[in-house]
């Protein structure tokens, strides 16, 4: 059975910004479907549709078979803890310490009123060192958020993630403020997640080796339409007619080393760890 | 037709129909009264500046003539000026200066009624510059500007300022308590000295075994400054006193206790008469009887005790009560400043939420309540400290109460703009990403809003308890309480090692808390 399944989805913002038109597909348990498209054609807005950070205009989108565009409160929280969500810009609590940002992953299933005391069950601590474990950095639990390089606080926020113990992860851009090298360590963690636990993976990425080496189906986007749907082995061969009919004429100007590309050849590539 | 476009290009104009309306010689002659000419052409607003500022130096040149003796200044008399007569002197130099400077302006006003009158005005450059020029003469008679007083004096500065600056000379610090050891001998004193004699001798006072006494001759005479036969005025009787029993080697300042008239030190070059006894504790002083003021009234000679007094330093040092008084200052300046800041960001907190324009754009009302409450902090915040605190003592009357509302109502105002900006300026990545693990609204704030606005605002409440110690020092000399009350009192009373000790003890509390505010902002931000 498809874990999601979204419908006719349509966001119109306030200001009249039309970013999703009339989007559908369905996800399979266990996929790692990512998301191409330009800056600007709707991959943010849609994976935020999915977590109801934005309220979809209209259309519905199934998860686990439940229509989640029109729930609030206590349901919609509930629904929010099984979908984590890893962002591009990583969007930790800089000056909260490492261990109290993997915490807070936990929240949904915490009583409210423990966060005014600070209290944490010891039980939730021991996940978060776990969880941090599982990320490789266990001895900077006690470290400020902002005192760790990109790729650091990027795997923090995948421990947070896991904390929720979600069955579905949203990763919007995850590497995108990252360097090539730590860009693959990032998503080998995400594919590993997908492959060991059968966790389903819906990552918005930009270049296109990534998309080849780690995608099992690909959707691509232009002006909130989806325009292009492929599998993982129709993305080993993608043609340079289709990329531009996703990418638009914008991608011939911005030339090779541009969006799409070859980010294992970059020479000179280095880790901050 | 725009006036000032008119006055620049009126120079290359041909006279225009519509402005010649009186004949040009009539503009000059109407402009005798300055600006009319000018406003029957029609160059209204050059009419009005010209008449307004040329009435207004000469009034105002009047007026400062009108407080000098000018009859006496224009022509003085022969003896030599006074130091006294100096400003006088200026206050006519000045004013007269200011009319000539009108004067030349007034002159030009009338060149310019006629040109006016022709459809020509000319350039106002003369005008202006003469205008300008009486305006800063007599501006600096009425601001009394006195470069002269400012050079005459520049020597007071140095001994003032350095007592300001280095109140801690142990001479003025400290104060010891006085031990006096007296000799006393008693003296008949009269207009002449025949008719003080003529009741003598005097019985001198006893003295206890061991005590310390005088021995007087001769016991009766005339104090000084009595007129004599020729007209004259003859010294005071000579005295010779010996002191037996004194402590050796402590001077002992003579003190004569008329009857009549209180107890003085008599002086001689300005010096206070004293002798020093030898090891034994003795000592022999010559001295005339000083002058003092015998009562019409009274009957027969006046008795005069003839006082030796040592007084010696006994126990330990203590200092003075203004450090005392400066100290209590100062702690009242930091706890008004502590209760001004604690108070201010209590009610901050909550306005700070009501001002930030993220959390309150959800709704009309909610705009409407930001825009109210914005506005007004801004306007409470426009108010000087020292207008709340005329404010409050009007209200509670003077006193650290008074000092604490004023900079209360001040800071809720100062904390809760730059609370509600850092409100608005938070990262909101944060907040979405705790909210989207399914957190709740009391869960978010804590963990993503809070962290955040801590820093800033601990940052603000410190660096406002820094302001407010500054302002509470100016508070308090409006009576607001605290260090600067004092303060105040001394620099009137020309007080200046008082004064530095004040200036020290706010120097040194000020650059503690710049330091240590510094530190912990450091650590927070
Ligand atoms: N909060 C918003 N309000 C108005 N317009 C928005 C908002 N967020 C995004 N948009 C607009 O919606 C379109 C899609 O944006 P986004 O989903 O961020 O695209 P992407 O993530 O692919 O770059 C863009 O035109 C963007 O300007
Ligand atoms: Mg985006």
């Amino acid at each position: 059975m498809a874990i999601l399944k979204v419908e006719n989805l349509y966001k119109v913002y306030e200001d009249g910004t039309q970013a999703l038109k009339d989007v559908s597909f369905e996800v399979e348990e266990g996929e790692f479907l990512v998301v191409i498209g330009l800056s600007g054609s709707g991959k943010s807005t849609l994976l935020r549709c999915i977590n109801r950070l934005v309220t979809p205009t209209s259309g519905h989108i199934w998860f686990n078979g439940v229509d989640i565009t029109r729930i609030h409160g206590k349901r919609l929280r509930e629904t929010r803890r099984e979908i984590a969500m890893i962002f591009q810009q990583f969007n930790l609590v800089k000056r909260s310490k490492v261990i109290t940002n993997v915490i807070s992953g936990r929240l949904g299933y915490m009583n409210p009123l423990w966060s005014l005391t600070g209290y944490v069950p010891p039980k939730v601590r021991e996940d978060a060192m776990q969880a941090l474990r599982q990320v490789g950095m266990p001895e900077k639990y006690n470290n400020r958020a902002d005192a760790l390089s990109g790729g650091q606080q990027q795997r923090v926020g995948i421990a947070r993630a896991l904390m929720q113990n979600p069955k579905l992860i949203l990763a919007d851009e995850p590497v995108a403020s990252l360097d090539p090298v730590l860009a693959h360590s990032i998503l080998d963690y995400l594919e590993k997640l997908n492959k060991e636990r059968g966790l389903t993976v819906i990552c918005s990425l930009h270049y296109l080796d990534l998309v080849q080496r780690y995608a099992t189906r690909v959707i691509g986007l232009r002006q909130g339409e989806v325009v292009y749907r492929g599998s993982r082995e129709d993305i080993q061969r993608i043609t340079d007619k289709e990329f531009r009919q996703i990418y638009g004429e914008e991608a011939q100007r911005l030339g090779g080393g541009g969006i799409l590309g070859e980010v294992s050849t970059i020479e000179g590539a280095t880790t901050h760890e | 037709m725009n006036e000032l476009e008119q006055k620049s290009s009126s120079s290359n104009q041909q006279s225009s129909p519509t402005q010649v309306i009186i004949p040009p010689l009539a503009g000059g002659v109407l402009s005798i009264i300055p600006g009319l000419g000018q406003l029957v052409t029609r160059h209204i607003w050059r009419g009005i500046l010209i008449s307004f500022l040329i009435i207004s130096i000469y009034g105002l040149s009047l007026w400062r003539l009108d407080e000098t003796d000018v009859a006496f200044e224009l022509f003085p008399p022969s003896i030599e000026l006074t130091d006294l007569s100096r400003p006088q002197e200026e206050a006519v130099t000045y004013a007269l200066l200011a009319m000539f400077f009108a004067t030349i302006a007034y002159i030009w006003n009338i060149y310019d009624g006629y040109a006016c009158a022709r459809g020509k005005s000319s350039p106002p450059r003369l005008g202006i510059v003469f205008i300008l020029l009486g305006t800063l003469t007599i501006g600096g008679h009425i601001t009394e500007i006195n470069l002269g007083k400012a050079i005459r004096e520049i020597d007071d500065i140095g001994p003032r300022l350095s007592q300001i600056l280095w109140p801690w000379n142990p001479d003025k610090i400290l104060e010891y308590d006085l031990e006096t050891t007296e000799g006393v001998a008693y003296f008949l004193a009269s207009d002449s000295a025949s008719v003080a004699c003529a009741f003598g001798p005097v019985e001198q006072p006893t003295v206890e075994e061991g005590e310390p006494y005088l021995v007087i001759e001769p016991d009766c005479g005339q104090p000084s400054g009595q007129f004599t036969p020729s007209g004259m005025r003859a010294e005071g009787t000579k005295i010779k006193v010996q002191g037996f029993n004194f402590i050796p080697n402590e001077p002992a300042e003579l003190v004569v206790k008329p009857e009549s008239v209180p107890a003085f030190r008599p002086r001689v070059n300005a010096e206070v008469i004293t002798a020093i006894p030898d090891e034994n504790g003795n000592f022999e002083l010559e001295f005339n009887m000083p002058n003092f003021t015998i009562p019409a009234e009274a009957v027969g000679p006046v008795q005069v005790e003839i006082i030796m007094r040592q007084s010696q330093k006994v126990g330990a040092p203590y200092l003075v009560e203004e450090f005392w008084l400066a100290l209590e200052g100062i702690v009242v300046t930091l706890f008004l400043a502590l209760m001004a800041t604690a108070a201010g960001l209590v009610l901050a907190v909550p306005m700070s939420f009501l001002a930030a324009r993220n959390l309150m754009s959800t709704n009309a009302i909610t705009y409407s309540i930001y825009y109210v409450v914005r506005l007004v902090m801004n306007v409470v915040r426009s108010i000087e400290p020292i207008i709340w605190a005329l404010i409050a003592i009007i209200w509670v009357g003077p006193g650290p109460f008074a000092g604490v509302i004023a900079l209360t109502v001040h800071t809720i105002a100062a904390l809760g703009k730059l609370y509600s900006e850092s409100i608005e300026n938070i990262d909101n990545g944060p907040i979405e990403a705790i909210q989207a693990t399914g957190a709740n609204r009391l869960q978010t704030i804590i963990y993503a809003v809070v962290p955040q606005v801590i820093p800033p605002f601990v940052s603000f409440t410190i660096y406002r308890w820094d302001i407010n110690v500054r302002m509470s020092t100016i508070i308090g000399a409006v009576g607001g309480g605290g260090i600067g009350v004092v303060l105040i009192q001394w620099i009137r009373l020309a007080d200046y090692d008082s004064v530095g000790i004040a200036v020290w003890m706010i120097a040194i509390v000020v650059t503690i808390l710049d330091y240590a505010s510094s530190r912990i902002r450091e650590a927070y931000v």
